[in-house]
């Protein structure tokens, strides 16, 4: 770990974290505004125009009454994960492969920093960048939600609900991050880093879509977490701790693929 | 200093280099020469640590460049031949920042490069011409006064006159006792700062050998206008030189390195109008080297 090379790393990325703080949060407060806690029947009747697999497959399949609920179905089972994604993708493979790939990666091995440290480094960013979006957006969910509906929102599950989605989110960065460890050249980097999470995306949605197709949800890492159960307040310590080991291991396994390898700079 | 010893390095497509032997003293420039894709990358890589060789070693003040290539970082300077800066950066936070992760603070001697080179870093580097990345990226490997250098190609990019102010800064570093290693298609440059040359063809050395000796082991080439060319070629030959009548009606006689004398005091006995002596330069001995298929010494 280094505190220069993070400071920098911080000022080269923050405004791609912004740009996800801001759209997040800007559903977040559209969608908690069309919360109507008197009549939730509105929505259902919404929903049950979709075709049933529709609704399934974005994770609307349960009608929920209160506000954690309804965000946790409308929010996170689908766009709190699908965005997060999107931003491992372009900021793992920009932290790594892509500076390998370039060569600009040079630069940074012509100081005395040794590989394992910049890795460290810039993994520890991946990771506190991902915790500052979620941070951000618990906390705008949370100011909006009392502001608009004091007392409705179950900030306890909310809470718990946001962690469990960070802890994910997390994963899914590692696993970028891994690739972009492992490979020298952009387009294997970006291929199995952007692949391999819309692969398990989309896993998840047709394991949702019908019960023959369960299993590859199950197998998909945006299968372990049940959003709903989460707002209602169900105890997240088994998915977190399985969240917590995927993270632990990549994190570990890209460091020390990225020390042994040989860089064509 | 740098030794490398039975270094071999090879790529899946089967290319790389091959047991290179060689070292470069303290206080002494090496220039590495070799055509394009002959390994001389592929060395600097094994040099700067970004691969590890298959076997031999390559040591830098005697630290192993795998093993220890953070630790040599304090002391070593590197000049990429295909010079690529982090995205989006601006000059003067590249060079802050490198300053801050080598733990220097030497703000005059940046400064005085800065001066030495002309250039005003401010500005996003993207915007920067190629020159102007070239001064940079010199800059960057002078700035923390390294005890070695590595220079790939470091005069690429620049104009004649900043050519010449990087030529006496290696002048000046080599002065200093600093240990550097140049790669470069530019022979007058060679010429003039490297003490030994380096020819590396295909993966394996074919010439190492100090400047001096290796320009006087080739034979020089001397124009002669004579009063009497018939006579001329005749006494000539008779002493063992070789006289070609060119269509001027000048003689060229190739003269091996070690009986210059011998031919000078031969043609004092004939009357010379003009002596000329073509200028051999390191880019004849280099392509003899090359067209050689890989045999040479």
């Amino acid at each position: 770990m280094s505190l220069v090379l993070f400071g920098h790393t911080v000022k080269r990325n923050w405004g791609l974290l912004l740009i996800f703080i801001f759209v997040l949060s800007f559903y977040m407060t559209v969608m908690t505004a069309m919360y109507n806690p008197d009549d939730m029947g509105g929505v259902a009747i919404m929903v049950e125009a979709f075709p049933a697999g529709l609704t399934t497959a974005m994770g609307f399949d349960q009608i929920p009454t209160d506000l954690s609920g309804f965000l946790a179905s409308w929010l996170y089972g689908m766009l709190m994960m699908a965005f997060p994604m999107v931003y491992s993708i372009i900021l793992g493979h920009r932290l790594v492969a892509k500076m390998v790939d370039n060569g600009s990666f040079a630069y940074l091995l012509s100081t005395p920093l040794t590989r394992a440290r910049i890795i460290v480094t810039k993994g520890v960013y991946a990771l506190v960048s991902m915790m500052a979006l979620f941070a951000a957006l618990f906390a705008v969910g949370t100011l909006y939600a009392e502001a608009q509906f004091p007392g409705k929102l179950n900030v306890a599950a909310f809470l718990s609900l946001n962690i469990t989605t960070m802890l994910l989110s997390m994963s899914v960065m590692m696993i970028v991050f891994f690739f972009s460890c492992l490979f020298n050249q952009a387009r294997y980097s970006l291929g199995l880093g952007a692949g391999v999470p819309v692969m398990f995306l989309l896993m998840n949605m047709l394991g949702g879509s019908s019960p023959d197709l369960a299993f590859l949800s199950d197998i998909s890492i945006f299968g372990l977490i049940d959003p709903m159960a989460l707002a209602a307040g169900e105890s997240a310590l088994a998915v977190n701790l399985q969240y917590g080991a995927i993270i632990t291991v990549l994190f570990v396994a890209s460091v020390v693929i990225f020390v042994r390898k040989r860089l064509p700079l | 200093m740098i030794s490398v010893s039975d270094l071999t390095l090879t790529y899946p497509s089967g290319k790389g280099v091959f047991d290179l032997d060689f070292s470069v003293a303290e206080g002494s420039v090496a220039g590495y020469l070799g055509p394009n894709g002959a390994g001389k990358t592929t060395t600097i890589r094994a040099l700067l640590g970004f691969m590890r060789p298959d076997s031999g070693k390559c040591l830098i003040d005697g630290m192993d460049c795998s093993a220890e290539a953070s630790q040599i970082q304090h002391r070593l300077g590197y000049l990429p031949g295909e010079i690529a800066f982090p995205d989006g950066m601006d000059g003067v936070e590249l060079l802050t920042l490198l300053s801050a992760l080598r733990g220097t603070r030497n703000g005059g001697r940046r400064q005085e490069l800065l001066d030495m080179f002309e250039l005003d870093p401010k500005g996003k580097i993207r915007k920067f011409s190629k020159g102007m990345k070239q001064k940079l990226a010199i800059v960057a490997a002078f700035m923390h006064d390294p005890d070695v250098l590595v220079l790939d190609e470091p005069s690429s990019g620049l104009d004649p006159l900043m050519q010449h102010r990087l030529m006496e800064l290696i002048f000046a570093q080599k002065a200093q006792g600093k240990t550097i290693l140049m790669s470069s298609h530019v022979f007058e440059e060679v010429e003039k700062v490297c003490d030994s040359v380096l020819i590396i063809k295909e993966g394996r050395l074919v010439a190492q050998s100090d400047v001096g000796s290796l320009m006087g082991s080739q034979r020089k080439l001397f124009v002669l206008t004579v009063a009497d060319p018939a006579e001329a070629t005749r006494l000539l030959e008779a002493e063992g030189f070789p006289a070609m009548l060119q269509s001027s009606g000048q003689l060229e006689v190739a003269v091996p390195g070690e009986q210059v004398d011998r031919f000078v005091k031969t043609a004092a006995k004939l009357q010379v109008l003009n002596l000329d002596a073509k200028h051999q330069t390191l880019e004849d001995i280099f392509i003899g080297y090359y067209g050689k298929g890989g045999s040479g010494q």
